[in-house]
């Protein structure tokens, strides 16, 4: 296909054609895929409130951070977790995973397949095997469904995560 | 969406109504005059469709893919969908008991059973409400049906247990106590053999031709429960039938208050949250009969201080007729806790608040699925004591009366026999005495809807003329009258499982109609 510089300009384009009538109506985040992850003001910006930085006056500068370094804070030595405050598309911006890694850079961006995830994240035995030994219950494997939830019935990337298991279940996850 | 091309020249109304009218010129002469009124007009079949399948299934649970893989192995191309993100439906998180009569498991276990008393304990709790030929059908296929799920779909069964109303054990426990054992075995041979699996496509409407034959489903695809709002409309067509394994109405407030009034939303429901019935209103509206549809109903088993179902029902079902269950502001037993459901959650409810169920060391170590224990006891839905005295300062109960119950009730069981109310005391039942006992609380919620979709022994489903509707099949607990009044414990799996084949192989020994 198109070199990466040439799909992440393209891509902006496009996201930015789609955007630039959201940003004026209503002053949120812009979502600029070209920004690097940890520059948060390149889409956290403007006067309005709605759109500000995230982080607090007295933070340090982030531009230089990797998700890593966040969480060397923030899971380390702080209880101020990170979990449930960034949505997934920040935690995989933050990680060096674009959006035009999972969108493509042609056409309007839609919904993903779990395949997608899977690309990644290998298959649903892998990653409960990662997360086999939290207490009350593995999140990712139940007597029901094995391994084989699509991600996406508790990771949102776009909006806040939810615990599907809550349906029936009293399992207090902090699901990323 | 890009619609996908129909293989076949899609009929013009006069070659459609030749060419089916071999097949459907019987029903058509007698049921001539309703159905001109009452049919949907011919612009309601689309002038194209989405996708073409010859046998198009409603639900992922037992019925569904029973009846699935029963159509595919009769040659017929199947496609199964569900309205859900999830498959399996509320059999994907049953507790995993399957009743069966006259199996090599209970020879085994020294148990006598036969299906005629199988037949006979469906009737009996069922008030004799239960239409015979299909009870029969039930208790008659039920040890064949366990013997091929096990035979040819690799389904573990691990032991054979109880289950009030029964007369003698048939309840056979799948090994991982859940019915996700038989629906992810059953998934897997469907999918081997080439069955198509659609989840979040949501039947909208039943599509039925001017004979009232129907040939397919308007769903709605990418539907993302409870928004209404979501999905894309397609046409789905049915080239030979549409089996309906749908489920019932348990969590559909508004529809089960219809029937009985007493079901508020002060009852919470052990069910999936899709449980809400509207197969059965779509099918009602393409002329097909209900039945029973006041039959509601609710697990005298369940907890107040878990979610859904829980993991209480398995402690419980395996107490009963070992272990007392006493009403805390008594301190004394109020009803045989081998009862069949009804009669058990009309006696909590009638007390107005929760009643207890317990059991000592001996008997909770022997009787309880150790990770059912251990799950719950990490919950606090059942809790763990030294002594009597300490149950009874946990829940207030008068302590006096409750030692005397105790003792009152392990006479009987020394004896073999509860002369207070008729129990059933198991050959190897022991006293209660020796601690740690293990406690929880039971107050009942809404679980299974008796009444549906009336089908004949073919699971086809009747029409209000009472005649079979065309290219219609129903298995499962969205039809009705096959349990009555009453369903016994372990049997809505072999109703699922015997009608989900019949229904398949019904379904796909229609003849096409395109």
């Amino acid at each position: 296909m198109f070199p990466p510089c040439l799909n992440r300009f393209l891509a902006s384009i496009c996201w930015a054609l789609i955007f630039g009538a959201v940003l004026s109506i209503n002053a949120a985040p812009v979502r600029d895929p070209a920004a690097a992850g940890n520059d948060c003001v390149a889409c956290h910006k403007g006067d309005d409130p709605k759109a500000q930085s995230p982080l607090p006056a007295k933070h340090k500068s982030t531009k230089t951070m990797k998700l890593a370094d966040c969480f060397d804070c923030h899971e380390k030595r702080t209880d101020d977790t990170l979990i449930t405050k960034l949505t997934g598309s920040h935690l995989h911006q933050l990680a060096g995973v674009s959006c035009v890694d999972c969108h493509g850079s042609s056409g309007k961006p839609a919904p993903v397949e779990m395949e997608q995830c899977l690309s990644c994240h290998k298959s649903g035995e892998k990653v409960a095997a990662l997360t086999a030994k939290l207490k009350p219950q593995n999140p990712h494997f139940s007597a029901h469904y094995n391994s084989d939830l699509d991600c996406n019935l508790c990771h949102h990337q776009h909006q806040k995560s939810e615990n599907y298991c809550s349906e029936c279940h009293r399992w207090d996850f902090k699901v990323p | 969406m890009t619609k996908v091309e129909d293989k076949t020249a899609v009929p013009g109304r006069r070659q459609f109504l030749q060419t089916s009218g071999i097949a459907a010129g019987a029903a058509l002469s007698t049921m001539a005059a309703p159905l001109t009124a009452r049919a949907g007009s011919c612009d309601a079949v689309p002038q194209s469709w989405d996708q073409t399948t010859d046998v198009l299934i409603v639900g992922t649970g037992f019925a569904g893919l029973t009846a699935a893989i029963e159509a595919r192995l009769a040659g017929a191309e199947v496609l199964v969908i569900d309205k859900m993100p999830v498959h399996g439906g509320n059999s994907i998180i049953n507790g995993g008991d399957f009743c069966a009569a006259g199996t090599p498991m209970q020879k085994e276990a020294g148990i006598t059973d036969s299906p005629e008393l199988m037949y006979q304990d469906m009737l009996k709790a069922g008030a004799y409400l239960n239409h015979p030929e299909l009870a029969r059908t039930v208790a008659f296929e039920s040890a064949k049906t366990l013997e091929w799920a096990q035979q040819f779909a690799g389904v573990q069964f691990s032991r054979v247990g109880y289950h009030g109303g029964h007369s003698v054990k048939r309840a056979h426990q799948t090994i991982n106590a859940s019915g996700s054992e038989l629906v992810n075995k059953f998934m897997k041979k469907a999918k081997e053999l080439g069955v198509k699996v659609e989840t979040r496509t949501k039947l909208t409407r039943v599509i039925t031709a001017p004979d009232g034959r129907v040939v397919g489903l308007e769903v709605r695809k990418g539907y993302r429960f409870p928004d209404e709002s979501t999905g894309t409309k397609t046409f789905i067509k049915a080239r030979r039938a549409v089996v309906l394994a749908a489920g019932g109405f348990s969590r559909n407030v508004q529809l089960r208050q219809l029937y009985e009034p007493r079901l508020t939303d002060r009852f919470e429901s052990t069910n999936h949250p899709g449980a809400t019935g509207e197969a059965i209103i779509e099918a009602c509206k393409v002329n097909a009969m209900n039945v029973q549809m006041d039959w509601i109903q609710l697990g005298p088993w369940t907890s107040p201080d878990e979610k859904g179902f829980g993991n209480v029902p398995l402690f419980c079902e395996r107490l009963v007729g070992y272990a007392p269950m006493i009403n805390p502001k008594t301190g004394k037993r109020f009803f045989k806790e081998t009862g069949n459901r009804k009669e058990r959650a009309d006696a909590i409810i009638a007390l107005g608040d929760p009643v207890l169920i317990f059991g000592d060391h001996a008997t909770v170590t022997r009787q309880v699925f150790p990770a059912v224990l251990e799950k719950a006891l990490e919950s606090g839905a059942i809790r763990k004591f030294n002594s009597l005295d300490e149950i009874a300062a946990a829940y207030s109960i008068p302590l006096a009366p409750f030692k005397e119950e105790v003792a009152r009730f392990n006479g009987f069981v020394e004896k073999k026999k509860d002369t207070d109310f008729d129990c059933i005391i198991f050959p190897e039942a022991t006293p209660t005495v020796t601690g740690p006992f293990y406690v929880a609380r039971l107050w009942p919620k809404v679980h299974h809807t008796m009444g549906g979709l009336a089908i004949d022994k073919n699971a086809q489903v009747t029409s209000l003329d009472l005649k079979p509707i065309p290219g219609l099949f129903a298995a499962g607990e969205v039809t009705g009258a096959v349990h009555g009044a009453v369903r016994l414990g372990g049997v809505a799996v072999a109703d699922c499982c015997v009608f989900g084949r019949i229904a398949g192989r019904s379904a796909a020994a229609e003849k096409a109609w395109s």
